[in-house]
């Protein structure tokens, strides 16, 4: 047995200690591997491929019959995103075949980590068809993520790294949001978000995704949950590592963390209804949904110094 | 003796009402809404382990106020070809069997006297037909009204309500107002059986043999308030209601007393084996035990004399991959009035030692969910009387002396659903059934084992 | 039981995709331990040729610049559109001749120098470039203005980087060969580029005269593909003997319905 806690354990002790540990572990491991082994090297292709979460391992058998029964009418048997129901949705459900995902925290252009993908599931991706499926048990969304992998040859080829790493939030300052106005600016973000973060940019309208469909920018004024998590450290790595299949792009090279921080405190100001849509949904989410009282005073303290 | 007589005339009357109930009562109605299917192009068994049986992910969006919370819950995002009501009905062969039903000796004279005979009906059949809508008024304001027609095309009101969804922005306060299926532990209306015989749970329905309480039957949508609460994966969930004491029979109450309903339940992971689920649950109501009359006729909403009874059980639902047992036991008592059907003015009438009837029951049923498409369910269900209402020996009125086994039920049933097409417009299973109901000493004349069976096979759609 | 049979799956076509070296002739040893292919020059041939049109070619239209006026003051007149640019007599420009069948089975290293995209005047140049697997490729931007490069490919990572102005550029590689990757700034719609990606070295693009040479064949059978964004492909056969210069031109006829 195994709680939802766990995983929340399991997801700070990776943040704290960073990627490096169970690699670290792990190699000695394949090392012993290829030293007993050498045939079977190869074989190390496939411990990579398998999906493991905490202590639980997905099922491939098990993945499939589930895949079958919740994900098959949008998605499609092939995972080709092409379900009886994709003419009808927009956005259209995702393709698997292409192993491209929004949500992720790795770089642009790789692919994202079973615990992503396990993210993905649970939280569902706002203002589209996709429910979470945070119902499932554990271990089905996990043999559902296994499943889901086998879709793309990029699973077995390729590894998720580098992951994007998210250093321990600044407190917000007046400073650091008016540094944050500053990056909104020189990244040009309002091209498509435009000034107000309305998504009403003078590219907006031009914006298709990957597969040439049209699509628009997030509208910050909504206030509206973002696709791809709520809290900062979720907009942190929305922005450092891009939404891939759509125009949003990585600014990991173009940012240091400190000015990605203060790009997110900047960019939190610009959910004006943000307070009043956090009661408006269905449910209310974690505490870490709400902008956070120290970028709340140093809102007040600009807009008082103006 | 005059309370003798009204108890005979109680205990035929129930005899024949029961069998009534069991050979032409229309199918249960199950809930199962393709308008949801539509509306968020799942397909049902996204919802459904098989239709209308729930899975978790239909059970968080039914706690929810069926919505998803990914923004598509408004009706204005749905495409035109939205048409947010549902139908259900079951064109079907079937095939009804008791093997002790009283007849007249001669067909049509009554004068011949009575005997008792084995009677088979069968031919091909319609079941009642669901008219379903459901869905949300407004963000966080759900509703579903279902007038539903028997089988000859009489409507009456099977639910309406309107529920107030995550008061106080919490997912433990939700209040539904109006005609609801009580939260069952195990829900009568979404379970995959449908035969006359089979398309109940005994249990939630028995009472004792003479009993006059007026309660149909947890089992039974029920007029009141409700007010339920969940977890975000609705793993640990409350229930509690406050019911008129009318059993949901759509007039006025019977009398002026309410009813109280409660249940509990916590789900928990194991290892890899799928979700299991235990709670608790108990119904305490009251019910008349006479009216006020009118030349002796009894005025209807004047019920007097409330006498209380209540059921209480504990249930777990075990899942093993793709096998799963619901099991469940019940414990029952109905007060001393109730039971000997005494009228509570006329104390006096209660027979020596009279008592007050209790009795235990259970069932397991299980499934085995082959594939979305394809399910087998069999169950038993075993209802033993623990203490009748007259002494043992008191003779029936068929002269019969009372056995302490007298009205112990058996159930079983067997069957499967295919379910050749599945897609997120429309819901269609082959279903097929076998039930028999075996009743201690309830032949109306012998005093024999009563035995009804039930045979089934037809599609069940909605649309 | 699953998992195992993948394995064995994965193990094979590991070692179909990466066929043993050393087998084509012109492999020297040494060079099949370096995995670079050392070929004598004496022994090898030349194929040089022009890419042509078949009739007018359609004109560019000037690109409407109007939601970026960095963009549009860096043209004194609107840029023309450049699906289709052709030359004198015909000849077409961006067009890409390559071997697509009869490479010899190596593999190839990567030259050491980078490819180069330049942003200017939001516009990508040049308009299409070719490399080789794992080659390095440089995008500078020299515009006052923020762009964003996004490959589209089918057969590799699809990556999306933001480049504002004055950042170093950024360097990338493909790993498989793609012929051709479209490239999006999501930004400037307008904004395109081809990106074709070779196993092997013996490609090349079309400049403003449409001829085309291709250095260094071992001699043997080849198809020789002539591949334009607007057109499609041409395959012609050619055999190549030591040491001979072969001349072939390539003659696209624009479909009636390509005429807009």
């Amino acid at each position: 047995m195994w709680t939802e806690r766990s995983i929340e354990h399991e997801k700070a002790s990776r943040a704290r200690v960073g990627r490096l540990r169970p690699q670290a572990f792990r190699l000695p491991v394949l090392a012993i591997l290829a030293a007993i082994l050498p045939a079977t090297l190869p074989s190390a292709v496939c411990f990579a491929q398998q999906t493991r979460i905490g202590n639980v391992t997905g099922s491939l058998k098990r993945g499939k019959e589930l895949y079958r029964r919740y994900c098959v009418g949008c998605h499609g048997v092939l995972g080709n995103g092409q379900g009886e129901n994709a003419p009808y949705l927009d956005p259209r459900p995702r393709d698997f075949t292409a192993g491209v995902f929004k949500c992720r925290s790795t770089d642009t252009g790789h692919i994202p980590t079973d615990m992503d993908l396990y993210e993905t599931l649970g939280r569902g991706l706002h203002a589209s068809a996709m429910p979470s499926w945070f119902p499932l048990t554990r271990q089905q969304r996990i043999d559902l993520i296994a499943y889901v992998k086998t879709f793309s040859p990029r699973f077995h080829e390729e590894k998720p790294e580098p992951v994007v790493p998210v250093p321990p939030e600044p407190p917000a300052s007046p400073e650091s949001l008016n540094r944050g106005l500053e990056i909104f600016k020189k990244m040009e973000c309002a091209k498509c978000h435009g000034l107000s973060g309305r998504g009403d940019g003078p590219s907006a309208s031009t914006l298709t995704d990957s597969k040439d469909r049209p699509i628009v920018p997030y509208d910050f004024t909504t206030g509206e949950r973002f696709k791809c998590g709520q809290t900062n450290q979720d907009l942190y790595r929305i922005f450092m590592t891009g939404l891939d299949g759509t125009p949003m792009p990585s600014y990991l090279k173009d940012l240091k963390p400190d000015q990605a921080w203060d790009l997110v405190h900047y960019l939190r100001t610009l959910q004006m209804n943000y307070e009043n849509s956090a009661n408006n949904g269905a449910v209310k989410t974690s505490p870490a949904r709400q902008p956070g009282r120290s970028i709340r005073n140093a809102l007040r303290a600009v807009s008082g110094s103006k | 003796m005059s309370y003798w007589k009204a108890n005979v005339s109680a205990f035929v009357g129930a005899i024949i009402l029961s069998f009534c109930w069991l050979l032409f009562s229309p199918t249960p109605r199950a809930f199962a809404i393709p308008a949801f299917a539509r509306k968020y192009a799942l397909r049902c068994s996204a919802c459904h382990e098989a239709w209308p049986k729930l899975n978790n992910f239909g059970q968080v969006f039914k706690d929810n106020g069926y919505q998803l919370g990914n923004d598509r819950d408004a009706p204005i995002d749905q495409q035109p070809s939205y048409w947010p009501v549902s139908f259900r009905i079951t064109p079907q062969w079937h095939r009804e069997n008791n093997n002790r039903m009283a007849v007249d000796h001669t067909p049509g004279d009554a004068a011949s006297g009575l005997t008792e005979a084995n009677v088979t009906a069968s031919g091909f059949d319609l079941s009642g037909l669901d008219l379903w809508t459901a869905g949300t008024l407004s963000k966080n304001i759900s509703f579903l009204v279902l007038p539903s027609a028997d089988a000859s095309g009489n409507f009456h009101f099977e639910a309406a309500w309107v529920r107030f969804d995550n008061l106080l922005g919490s997912r433990w306060l939700n209040l539904k107002v109006g005609k609801h299926e009580l939260d069952t532990p195990i829900s009568e209306k979404r379970f995959l059986t449908l035969t006359a015989s089979g398309g109940f749970f005994q249990l939630y329905h028995f009472t004792a043999t003479s009993d006059i309480n007026s309660f149909g039957g947890i089992g039974d949508n029920q007029l009141g308030v409700e007010l339920m609460g969940h977890s975000r994966n609705s793993y640990t969930r409350y229930a509690v209601s406050l019911l008129s004491s009318n059993n949901g029979d759509v007039d006025l109450p019977t009398n002026q007393t309410y009813d109280f309903y409660a249940n509990v339940n916590q789900a928990f992971e194991f290892h890899d084996l799928g979700l299991q689920r235990v709670g608790g649950y108990v119904y305490r109501g009251e019910s008349p035990t006479f009216f006020l009359t009118s030349g002796g006729a009894p005025i209807p909403g004047t019920g007097r004399g409330n006498r209380p009874f209540y059921r209480a059980g504990a249930y777990g639902i075990w899942y093993i991959h793709k096998l799963d047992f619901s099991t469940l036991y019940m414990h029952g008592k109905d007060n001393v009035f109730l039971g000997t059907g005494t009228p509570a003015n006329q104390p006096m009438a209660l027979p020596p030692g009279a008592q007050a009837p209790t009795w235990n029951g259970g069932f397991v049923e299980t499934h085995y969910t082959w594939s979305p498409q394809l399910t087998l369910v069999a169950r038993y269900e075993a209802i033993r009387v623990s203490r009748q209402a007259f002494p043992i020996g008191t003779p029936l009125p068929n002269g019969v002396p009372l056995t302490p086994d007298f009205g112990n039920t058996d159930a079983a049933v067997l069957g499967y659903r295919w379910y050749p097409i599945m897609t997120s417009r429309a819901g269609l299973a082959w279903h097929q059934e076998f039930a028999r109901v075996r009743i201690r000493g309830a032949a109306p004349l012998t005093g024999q084992d009563e035995t009804t069976s039930s045979f089934l096979m037809g599609f069940d759609f909605a649309f | 039981m699953k998992r195992s049979r993948l394995c064995v799956l994965t193990i094979a076509a590991s070692i179909l995709s990466n066929p043993p070296l050393h087998k084509g002739g012109t492999v020297s040893e040494e060079a099949g331990q370096t995995l670079v292919p050392v070929v004598r020059a004496e022994a090898t041939g030349t194929l040089t040729g022009l890419v042509k049109l078949d009739g007018p070619a359609p004109k560019g239209k000037p690109i409407n610049m109007a939601k970026e006026p960095i963009c549009v003051k860096a043209h004194p007149t609107p840029p023309l559109t450049e699906e289709v640019v052709a030359g004198a007599n015909g000849t077409l420009q961006n067009a890409i001749v390559y071997i697509s069948e009869g490479v010899p089975n190596s593999t190839f290293d990567p030259p050491s120098d980078p490819v180069v995209i330049e942003q200017k005047g939001c516009q990508f140049h040049p308009h299409v470039v070719a490399l080789q697997s794992n080659q390095k490729l440089q995008v500078v931007n020299s515009d006052p203005t923020s762009h964003n490069i996004h490959p589209l490919p089918s057969n590799n990572r699809e990556w999306n980087r933001s480049q504002p102005p004055g950042l170093p550029p950024l360097e990338e590689s493909f790993a498989r060969e793609e012929i051709a990757i479209p490239v999006k700034c999501n930004i400037h719609a307008w904004m395109r580029c081809y990106i074709a990606v070779f196993k092997h070295p013996y490609f090349s693009v079309t400049g403003a005269t449409g001829s085309f040479s291709l250095k260094n064949l071992p001699p043997g059978n080849y198809a020789i593909a002539a591949w334009h964004e607007k057109f499609g492909t041409l395959t012609q056969k050619v055999t190549i003997a030591a040491g001979e210069t072969k001349t072939l031109d390539f003659v696209f006829k624009p479909r009636a319905n390509m005429s807009e």
